[in-house]
C-alpha cells in the first residue's frame, strides 16, 4: 500500500538525516579527516535519492482528489515529517559548506579544534547507508571538489522546496501528530502525557537493545555467569576434598 | 555590541584555531587558557580573564564541572573546546525545532527525568510545536541511535558539547548568558532604506516638524540637566553606591524588601527624594500616605483624594468610567458634595460641562488646579511639618553588606523568584478598599448642604454595607441618591451636628458648621439627649446609617436605639415615599423648622442640580 511504503521512505529519510548532523557535528574537529568528508558526501548522496523518491511518492498521492478525508489528514502529516526533515537536511547542508571551507583539509598544517572526540564516525555512516562497512574509495582532492558538489546540491535542495511549497498545498500548523508504532500514550496528544509517552519510547529503547544492538554487553554478562558458575563449581571441589580428608 | 564581538570573533577564530592546535590536550585548565590568552595577544591578566569569560558565555569553550555558570575560573578548573558546528561565528539562527529534539533526547536519555526549566520548555514547545512533534520524537529516536554507535569516550564528548551549546542559548535559569536575543523584527532597521518618494515625503514632514517645535536656549536645558545631575547623583545606583546593597550585583533582596512601596519605615533616601519635588512625593506611594496623613491632620485631604480619583479615572477601565466620574462629581464637585473641593468657578464650569459626556480626560483642568493649589501651598508646609520632620527621623539608612565571594556564590544560588504581580495587584487593590472602606469622611464640609452619602463608598470613606441595603428594597427608584438627600438630608444633618459635636476638638472650618454645631448643642441640651444615642454616635462611621435609622425612631418617640441594620432597608423604602416637606421628625425649635424646609428647598433646588445625569433621567421618587 502506499501509505506503507511512504512510511518505510520516510524512516529511511529520517535516519539518514538524523546521522548526516551527527556526521557534520563533528566536522572541523579532531575526529575530521578524509574519511569524513567521504562520508559525508555519501550521505549526502542517499539523502537526495531518498528525497527525491519520497516527494514524488508523496506529491502523487497528496495529488490524488479520490482519497478519503482520514487518508488526506494521514498524508498530509508524513507530508510535514517530510518536509521538517528536508528542513534540517538544508540547514545540515548549508552548515557543512560554511564549515568545510573554513576547515580545508589539503592544506600543509591542518587546524582543526581540540575538541576531544577522537574515535571515527565510520559507524554512524555506515548506519546511515544501512551497510556494513564502509569503504573509503575517494581521491586526495575531497575536501575542494566536493565542496563544489555541496554547492550545487544545496541550490538543488533549495530548488526542490520552492517546487513544494507551490505545488502541494499542505498547511503545517494544521495537521495533529500523532504517533504510530512505539509510544501509544503519545496518541492522545495532551500535554500531560507527552513525557509520559518519551518514557514509553525509552522503554522501548532498552528493549530493542537487548534484542539487538546489546551483542557487547550480552558476551559480557555471559563470560560473568560463566565465571561465577566455574568459581562455585570449584568451591564445590574444595569442599568435597576437605570433608573427604577430615 | 553583539555584532562587534562577532566581528572580533570572526578575526580571531584563525589565530585561536592555530593556538588551539598547539594546545595538545583535549582539555585545559582555566589558569592555563587565561595565560595563554594574555601570552599570545599581549594583554595583562585581568583582560584575559575577561575575554576568556566572554569566550565562555559565547559559546567557544565551555567548562566541564559546573556547567550552568559560563565564565572562566582562575584555576584548575577543567575547560574544552566547542566544535565548529556550534560555534556562534556564523551566526545562524538557533531553532526551537532543534531545542525540541535536544530536549527529547534528553528526556529519553534521562528517562523522563528531566531539569524544571528543562520540563516546562518541554512542554511550551509540545503545545506550540505540535504539528511537528512527530517529526521531533522520530528525529530524537534516530539521533540517540546515531550517537550510540560511537564508543563511550566519544559519545561523553559528544552530549557534553550539545549541553553546552544549549545552556548558552536557551539558558537555565540563574545563567547570565552573551546571546542577547533581541525581538525578532521583519524589517532590519539598520538596512539601508530604498529612496522611493514616500520616504522623502516623510523626510520633509519631519523636517517641517522639526522647524516649527518650539526650542529652548540651550543655558536654559543644560543648567536643567546639569541641575538634575546633581540632585539625583547620589541617588542613582549606577553612579553611587546602593545601600545596602545592589541586588543585581550581589543577590541579595534587602535592597527591595526595604524599599517596598507600602513598608512602614522608609529609607532615607527615599524621604529626600521626597523633597525634591511634589511631583517626586505623590509618584512614590509611601510619600503619598505621608502626604496624606498630613493633610488629614489639616483637614483638607479631599484634594488629595480627588486628584488620586482623577488618576484612576484616567488610568481605569473604559468600562467603569462613567460610574467613576459620576461618583466623583457626586462627591467632590456636586453642590452639596460630602468632599467639596474648592475649585474656580470657571474651572467648574468647564468640568461641569465636559461631565455631560464624559471621557478619560474630563477631569483634566480641574485635577491640574488641585495638583498646583497642592504644590504651591500643601507642599510647603508638609516638609517643614512635624509628620514629615517625625518620617525623616525615624528613617533607616541600612548598613552597606560585605559580602565575600562564597557568600556571594551562596547567595546566587539561593535567587527565589519574586511575588507574581497578580499576587502584588490583588495586595493593592484590596488595600485600597481597605483604605476607603476605613477613611474618614472630611469634617470641614460638614455645612448644611452637605450629607454624607452611604452609597458613594470610594472615596468618601463610607463603607459599602449600608447602600447595599438600599438599592434592593428600592430599585425602582431611578437616582436614590438625590432622593435619599433630599430625605435623610435634615436627619443627616442632626446626625452630623451631634456626631460633631463630642469630636469638637478639631478646629472645624467655616462658620456656618459651627452655629451649626452651636445651635445643635442647645438643642440638645434642651432636649436632654439620651446618653445611648450619643454612644451611638460615637461609633465610627460606618454604622452611620444604622445610627441614623437608629436615631430617626427615638427622634419622634423616645425609644430605645438601636434598631437592627436590617430595618434599614424598610424604612428607607417607608420614607422615600414620603415627599420631603413631610415632616416625620419633631419639631423642637424653630430655627428647626426653618432649616427643614430650607433644607428641603435646597433638595428641591438641588433636584435642579447641575449633574448632568439627573437631568437626563426622570425623576418619579419624589416627585
Amino acid at each position: 500500500m502506499g501509505k506503507e511504503e511512504c512510511k518505510t521512505m520516510l524512516d529511511a529519510l529520517n535516519k539518514v538525516t538524523a546521522c548526516y548532523r551527527h556526521l557534520v557535528i563533528a566536522l572541523g574537529s579532531t575526529s575530521d579527516s578524509q574519511n569524513l568528508r567521504e562520508e559525508l558526501k555519501r550521505t549526502r548522496k542517499k539523502a537526495q535519492e531518498l528525497a527525491v523518491a519520497n516527494r514524488t511518492k508523496l506529491t502523487a498521492l497528496l495529488k490524488d482528489k479520490t482519497i478519503s478525508k482520514d487518508d488526506r489528514a494521514e498524508y498530509e502529516r508524513l507530508w510535514v515529517l517530510f518536509s521538517s526533515s528536508m528542513e534540517l537536511l538544508e540547514v545540515d547542508m548549508k552548515r557543512s559548506l560554511e564549515i568545510g571551507q573554513d576547515f580545508p583539509l589539503k592544506v600543509p598544517t591542518r587546524h582543526l579544534i581540540q575538541t576531544g572526540m577522537t574515535g571515527s564516525t565510520t559507524t554512524v555512516a555506515a548506519r546511515a547507508m544501512s551497510v556494513q562497512n564502509m569503504k573509503y574509495e575517494a581521491d586526495s582532492n575531497i575536501d575542494t571538489a566536493d565542496l563544489r558538489d555541496l554547492q550545487t546540491e544545496i541550490s538543488q535542495v533549495s530548488q526542490m522546496m520552492e517546487e513544494m511549497e507551490m505545488k502541494v498545498q499542505v498547511a503545517p500548523w494544521a495537521v495533529e501528530a500523532k504517533q504510530e508504532a512505539g509510544a501509544e500514550l503519545k496518541s492522545n496528544m495532551s500535554v500531560g502525557n507527552s513525557s509520559v509517552g518519551v518514557i514509553s519510547i525509552c522503554e522501548e529503547e532498552p528493549k530493542e537493545e537487548e534484542g539487538g544492538g546489546g551483542s557487547s554487553k550480552g558476551f559480557a554478562s555471559i563470560c560473568a555467569v560463566i565465571v561465577f558458575f566455574i568459581i562455585v563449581f570449584a568451591a564445590l571441589i574444595l569442599g568435597y576434598l576437605v570433608i573427604n580428608m577430615s | 555590541m553583539m555584532m562587534i564581538e562577532q566581528r572580533e570573533e570572526t578575526s580571531k577564530t584563525e589565530t585561536e584555531r592555530r593556538a588551539k592546535q598547539s594546545i595538545l590536550r583535549s582539555f585545559s585548565s582555566g589558569e592555563d587558557i587565561i595565560a595563554w590568552l594574555a601570552d599570545r595577544f599581549q594583554i595583562d591578566t585581568q583582560e584575559a580573564r575577561s575575554f576568556g569569560s566572554m569566550l565562555v558565555a559565547l559559546g567557544y569553550i565551555y567548562p566541564l564541572q559546573d556547567h550552568k555558570r559560563l565564565l572562566i575560573k582562575p584555576d584548575a578548573s577543567l575547560y574544552r573546546f566547542q566544535t565548529p558546528y556550534f560555534w556562534p561565528t556564523q551566526q545562524w539562527p538557533v531553532e526551537d525545532t532543534d531545542y525540541a529534539i535536544y530536549l527529547a533526547k534528553r528526556n529519553i536519555r534521562k528517562k523522563g527525568i528531566l531539569e524544571l526549566h528543562e520540563q516546562e520548555q518541554y512542554n511550551r514547545l509540545h503545545k506550540w510545536m505540535n504539528h511537528k512533534w512527530d517529526f521531533i520524537v522520530m528525529q530524537a529516536k534516530e539521533q540517540y541511535r546515531a550517537a550510540k554507535e560511537r564508543k563511550k569516550p566519544d559519545r561523553v564528548v559528544f552530549e557534553c558539547q550539545e549541553r553546552a551549546y544549549w545552556v548558552v542559548h536557551r539558558p537555565p535559569p540563574g545563567t547570565v548568558s552573551a546571546m542577547d536575543y533581541g525581538l525578532e523584527r521583519r524589517i532590519d532597521p539598520n538596512a539601508d532604506e530604498t529612496k522611493t518618494p514616500d520616504f522623502y515625503e516623510r523626510i520633509m514632514i519631519f523636517t517641517q516638524q522639526s522647524i516649527m517645535r518650539p526650542r529652548v536656549k540651550s543655558s536654559v536645558s543644560i543648567g536643567a540637566l546639569v541641575k538634575y545631575c546633581t540632585t539625583y547623583n547620589s541617588h542613582d545606583p549606577f553612579l553611587s553606591k546602593c545601600l545596602p546593597s545592589n541586588p543585581w550585583l550581589t543577590d541579595d533582596v534587602t535592597f527591595w524588601t526595604l524599599n517596598r512601596l507600602n513598608v512602614e519605615v522608609p529609607s532615607k533616601m527615599r524621604v529626600e527624594r521626597w523633597t525634591f519635588s511634589f511631583g517626586e512625593l505623590l509618584s512614590d506611594p509611601r510619600g503619598r500616605d505621608d502626604f496624606r496623613l498630613f493633610l488629614k491632620k489639616e483637614f483638607s485631604s479631599e484634594n488629595l483624594a480627588f486628584w488620586e480619583s482623577c488618576e484612576d479615572l484616567k488610568w481605569g477601565t473604559a468600562a467603569t468610567m462613567r460610574e467613576k466620574a459620576e461618583q466623583i462629581y457626586k462627591t467632590f464637585l456636586a453642590r452639596g458634595a460630602p468632599r467639596w473641593i474648592n475649585i474656580d468657578g470657571k474651572t467648574m464650569e468647564i468640568t461641569v460641562n465636559g461631565l455631560r459626556h464624559p471621557h478619560r480626560y474630563v477631569l483634566d483642568a480641574a485635577q491640574t488646579h488641585i495638583y498646583m493649589l497642592m504644590k504651591k501651598d500643601k507642599y510647603g508646609r508638609y516638609i517643614k511639618s512635624p509628620v514629615f520632620k517625625d518620617t525623616m527621623k525615624k528613617a533607616i539608612c541600612p548598613e552597606e553588606h560585605k559580602f565575600s565571594d562564597a557568600q556571594l556564590e551562596q547567595n546566587a544560588k539561593n535567587r527565589r523568584p519574586s511575588l507574581s504581580p497578580i499576587i502584588l495587584r490583588q495586595q493593592e487593590l484590596e488595600q485600597r478598599a481597605k483604605m476607603a472602606a476605613n477613611a474618614p469622611v472630611d469634617i470641614t464640609q460638614l455645612c448644611r448642604f452637605t450629607t454624607p452619602v452611604p452609597h458613594l463608598a470610594v472615596y468618601s470613606g463610607i463603607t459599602d454595607s449600608p447602600s447595599l441595603a438600599f438599592p434592593a428594597p428600592s430599585p425602582a427608584c431611578p437616582s436614590p441618591i438625590s432622593v435619599a438627600l433630599d430625605s435623610t438630608s435634615a436627619c443627616e444633618r442632626r446626625l452630623e451636628a451631634d456626631e460633631r459635636k463630642p469630636e469638637a476638638l478639631g478646629p472645624v472650618r467655616g462658620p456656618v458648621s459651627k452655629s451649626r454645631m452651636a445651635l445643635s448643642l442647645r438643642r440638645l441640651l434642651k432636649r436632654g439627649c439620651t446618653p445611648a444615642t450619643m454612644f451611638a454616635s460615637l461609633s465610627p462611621k460606618c454604622h452611620s446609617a444604622a445610627g441614623t435609622s437608629s436615631r430617626i425612631q427615638p427622634i419622634s418617640p423616645d425609644e430605645p436605639s438601636q434598631a437592627p441594620p436590617r430595618r434599614i432597608g424598610n424604612f428607607f423604602q417607608i420614607k422615600v415615599d414620603i415627599p420631603p416637606e413631610c415632616r416625620i421628625y419633631p419639631i423642637e425649635s424653630e430655627d428647626e423648622d426653618e432649616a427643614n424646609r430650607s433644607a428641603s428647598r435646597g433638595g428641591v433646588g438641588t433636584k435642579e442640580i447641575i449633574c448632568p445625569w439627573e437631568s437626563l433621567t426622570p425623576h418619579n421618587g419624589t416627585g
